[in-house]
């Protein structure tokens, strides 16, 4: 630690989680075709040990993470909850939340001290669920739910934004010369060649705005209260070898003020160590230098480490550990997970479409963490989440929507950026062989079937070198009319046909599964 | 008005004394303010929003149909222009030359969907030899743009030469009228296209299940925004009134390799005959008629030139002709 001066930790602190905020954003917005990214767009979902070793355990398998997840764990081990205060997205967005609030609420000790608990239930019913084989670490993940927000709702707003801005100025304003060929340029690169939307997303911003916004009254509140990664961090932190020591204090107070987490209740060494985030801010606040972080001796057990002074041990709130209450009150909070095991028994088909190389629907929900990267990813925008289509246990997955998009033909790109593998890495000759459905022609709205006129759109379109859409030839009053008709053992579902086809309200061509 | 009056109504503004009534006036000056700005800003700045089309220029050429045989696309295209009269006739210096190939299909240039790169370099060469000011490339494409620009190489041949390569924008658009009753009045067609000096097809010639063959005329469906799937209801119609409003200076169309069945995306290279050629005309419809030809089959197999003929646009009687063969 003596490498920087300790008052100027902080510093440190702060360009860390900008830079991660950054790096987060960056590797959200290059999740993108052609995905030249030099960062993995899954990288920051690997590494977070709450998805990759609940989502091991639902689905009773290793996931290609785990070493990332388990070096990870082994630095909170050293460090203790490194990541909630230096690299966490949230945390930063939190963090800059609150800091436009110079008034600081603090709650009282016996209020946090119970609000401490609920995360550790959180993690828990996760846990449970994991056991069980059902996987809802999604919902309440902090990295999982920050990339949904950034992903599907903050990138498609800014990019709206710009595009809208540029074709005001270009348009309306008259501004054909060279802001029209920067326009062009920033098209071909930065901006996207069209700004994606995504149906549904109300929900995800409500979640992280309330989240944020939080922030700005009592600082770090989800992380103290609600959130599992933290939980399962604080768990580790516990026995963690970077302890704080304030030898000399003056007994002044700043830091209890200063700390963001609320975990000094009393001057001096005494902090709840599980919910200390380092960041730094009580070195900060000390008024002389007797605030430090060192490191205590690795074999000796760290509840007794302070021997001398038993009542003002490091983990004096919660001595006991886990209640017998507490127990029977986490097992019949996680009676209400029979809501997401209730669906199976419809049977392992899926009510929507899923993307290319879905695993079985059953799978497929425990195995998919709702990051949003297959949706980002697509250059079509075809992949959607989904409400309640999908049932109670479907939220945000994925689903197809032909009206919005298709399928690409030779495009696998959804497949190669989902982190655990619900949507499986396949080669191009592979993916171009498995069926999303099967395309059906509608006669009743059909133009060539109902109304005698010729269109062909669907078989102009359809990518399968065979043309997997046929035609019918018959003779209208000397017109030579053609029919499409689907050929069953050719067609792909890739959907093109359903996206292209001109008749309204709903296509005369569609996939079915 | 007294000059104290105004002064304590300032004062009031200032001071953030806000009345009731000055409050409502403030409210409709901005709603007012607020109604009239798009509009008044359309009026002042924007360009129209429809147009009765291009004129083509007046060019004689030498032939009326040039063919060019050989292994090298860029050759062909190179001694066929030559042969016609030279590029010069048709891009005066300083001028704005739009290029429209064909890149509606995410496929390599192997599987023939698209127009050879190669040919389309070698016309933005010339372009920019004949002292064309600026070189526009685009295509609104059938599958995803940024996949067709790249998997077709166009772009990137494009823009070696220094064209300018981009992805056409749906709201950049002119309203088609027409001086007679056409089934394309008020379609969106791209204001680029239409807003040029010089305008060059360069089709590829392929198969297609409706239209028989996808030529030159059918070609320019790539500069209508819109719901272009309705235009395949009474195609050839649509089509001839398309080619007479974008009316192109000139037509290239690229037989370099010709995807004779399951047009037109394809994408089995079984599909794909090696036939070398380019043809080039000042013509569309002539253009279109010789192709037909070449591919053995009739004007009246295919919807637009058979509407052609019907409506007397163009000539579509190849035995008026002259046509020169060349071997490069």
């Amino acid at each position: 630690m003596s490498i920087f001066p300790e008052n100027k930790m902080v510093i440190l602190r702060r360009v860390s989680q900008v830079f991660f905020l950054c790096a987060f954003m960056y590797v959200l917005w290059s999740t993108t075709y052609p995905l030249t990214g030099s960062i993995p767009s899954d990288v920051f979902f690997v590494s977070d040990p709450h998805i990759v070793l609940l989502t091991a355990v639902a689905e009773r398998m290793i996931l290609p993470g785990t070493a990332v997840v388990l070096a990870m764990l082994f630095f909170t081990f050293i460090f203790g909850r490194f990541f909630c205060g230096w690299i966490c997205p949230l945390g930063a967005a939190m963090d800059i939340s609150s800091f436009f609030n110079k008034r600081k609420v603090l709650l009282k000790e016996k209020v946090n001290a119970r609000i401490r608990k609920i995360k550790y239930f959180v993690l828990g019913i996760s846990s449970i669920a994991a056991v069980l084989g059902v996987q809802i670490a999604w919902a309440t993940d902090p990295v999982v739910m920050t990339a949904r927000f950034i992903s599907l709702s903050f990138i498609p707003a800014a990019t709206l934004f710009l595009d809208r801005s540029f074709m005001f100025l270009v348009r309306d304003v008259g501004f054909y010369g060279k802001v029209y060929d920067i326009y062009r340029t920033l098209k071909s690169s930065v901006l996207g060649i069209n700004a994606y939307f995504f149906g549904n997303t109300g929900m995800i911003v409500i979640f992280f705005a309330g989240i944020v916004l939080s922030a700005f009254f009592v600082s770090r509140l989800w992380c103290r209260t609600f959130c599992p990664l933290g939980a399962m961090y604080g768990l580790i932190s516990k026995h963690s070898l970077l302890v704080r020591k304030a030898s000399g204090c003056v007994s002044c107070g700043k830091c209890m003020t200063a700390c963001r987490m609320e975990s000094i209740k009393n001057p001096g060494d005494s902090y709840t160590k599980s919910e200390c985030v380092l960041c730094m801010d009580c070195v900060y606040a000390c008024p002389g230098e007797y605030t430090k972080f060192t490191f205590r001796d690795p074999f000796r057990s760290s509840v007794n480490n302070n021997p001398t002074n038993p009542t003002n041990s490091i983990n004096s709130t919660n001595p006991k550990g886990l209640s017998r209450k507490d127990f029977i009150l986490l097992l019949i909070s996680s009676l209400f997970l029979s809501a997401f095991r209730w669906r199976k028994r419809n049977g392992s088909r899926a009510s929507v479409t899923r993307p290319p190389g879905a695993l079985r629907e059953t799978e497929f929900v425990a195995r998919c963490v709702r990051c949003g990267n297959c949706m980002k990813v697509c250059p079509t925008n075809v992949v959607q989440p989904a409400v309640l289509e999908a049932g109670l246990e479907g939220i945000w997955t994925p689903k197809m929507m032909f009206e919005i998009g298709y399928c690409e033909y030779n495009c696998t790109l959804c497949g190669q950026v989902c982190p655990t593998g619900a949507l499986k890495k396949m080669p191009l000759k592979e993916k171009q062989k498995t069926p999303l459905g099967k395309a059906v022609v509608r006669k009743d709205r059909c133009l060539p079937w109902s109304r005698n006129e010729n269109c062909l759109v669907c078989e102009e379109h359809c990518p399968v070198p065979d043309k997997a859409i046929k035609i019918d030839i018959i003779n209208s009053g000397g017109i030579m009319i053609q029919r499409p008709v689907v050929d069953r053992e050719l067609c792909i579902g890739c959907g093109i046909c359903q996206n292209k086809c001109p008749v309204r309200p709903s296509r005369a061509i569609e996939v079915i599964t | 008005m007294q000059a104290s009056e105004l002064l304590y109504k300032l004062d009031c503004f200032f001071k953030n004394k806000m009345t009731r009534r000055g409050f409502l006036k403030i409210c409709l000056g901005g709603l007012a303010l607020f109604v009239s700005q798009n509009a008044f800003l359309k009026k002042a700045f924007a360009k129209s929003v429809s147009s009765s089309g291009r004129k083509k220029k007046k060019v004689r050429t030498a032939y009326d149909i040039v063919v060019a045989e050989g292994k090298d696309p860029a050759a062909n295209v190179r001694a066929a222009i030559t042969a016609i009269g030279g590029i010069e006739r048709f891009v005066s210096p300083g001028d704005t030359v739009v290029i429209k190939p064909n890149i509606g299909w995410d496929r390599t240039p192997e599987q023939a969907a698209n127009t050879d790169p190669e040919v389309v370099a070698a016309v933005v060469e010339l372009a920019y030899r004949a002292k064309a000011k600026r070189v526009n490339v685009f295509d609104i494409t059938c599958n995803n743009e940024k996949l067709c620009y790249e998997s077709s190489g166009i772009a990137k041949a494009a823009r070696e030469k220094g064209a300018f390569v981009y992805f056409a924008d749906n709201w950049n658009v002119v309203k088609a009228s027409f001086p007679y009753k056409s089934p394309m009045e008020g379609w969106p067609v791209l204001r680029d296209a239409v807003e040029c000096d010089t305008f060059i097809n360069i089709p590829v010639l392929k198969h297609h299940m409706l239209a028989g063959l996808t030529m030159g005329m059918k070609n320019l469906m790539g500069v209508c925004s819109g719901t272009r799937g309705l235009i395949h209801v009474d195609l050839g119609r649509k089509l001839v009134d398309l080619t007479d409003f974008i009316d192109p200076d000139l037509t290239i169309i690229d037989a370099t390799r010709v995807l004779v069945r399951h047009g037109p995306s394809g994408g089995n290279i079984e599909d794909v005959e090696h036939m070398n050629k380019v043809i080039v005309s000042a013509e569309p419809v002539l253009a279109d008629v010789f192709c037909a030809a070449l591919m053995g089959r009739s004007p009246s197999d295919i919807p637009n030139l058979r509407e052609a003929a019907k409506m007397g646009y163009g000539r579509t009687d190849i035995s008026t002709a002259s046509i020169k063969k060349i071997e490069v």
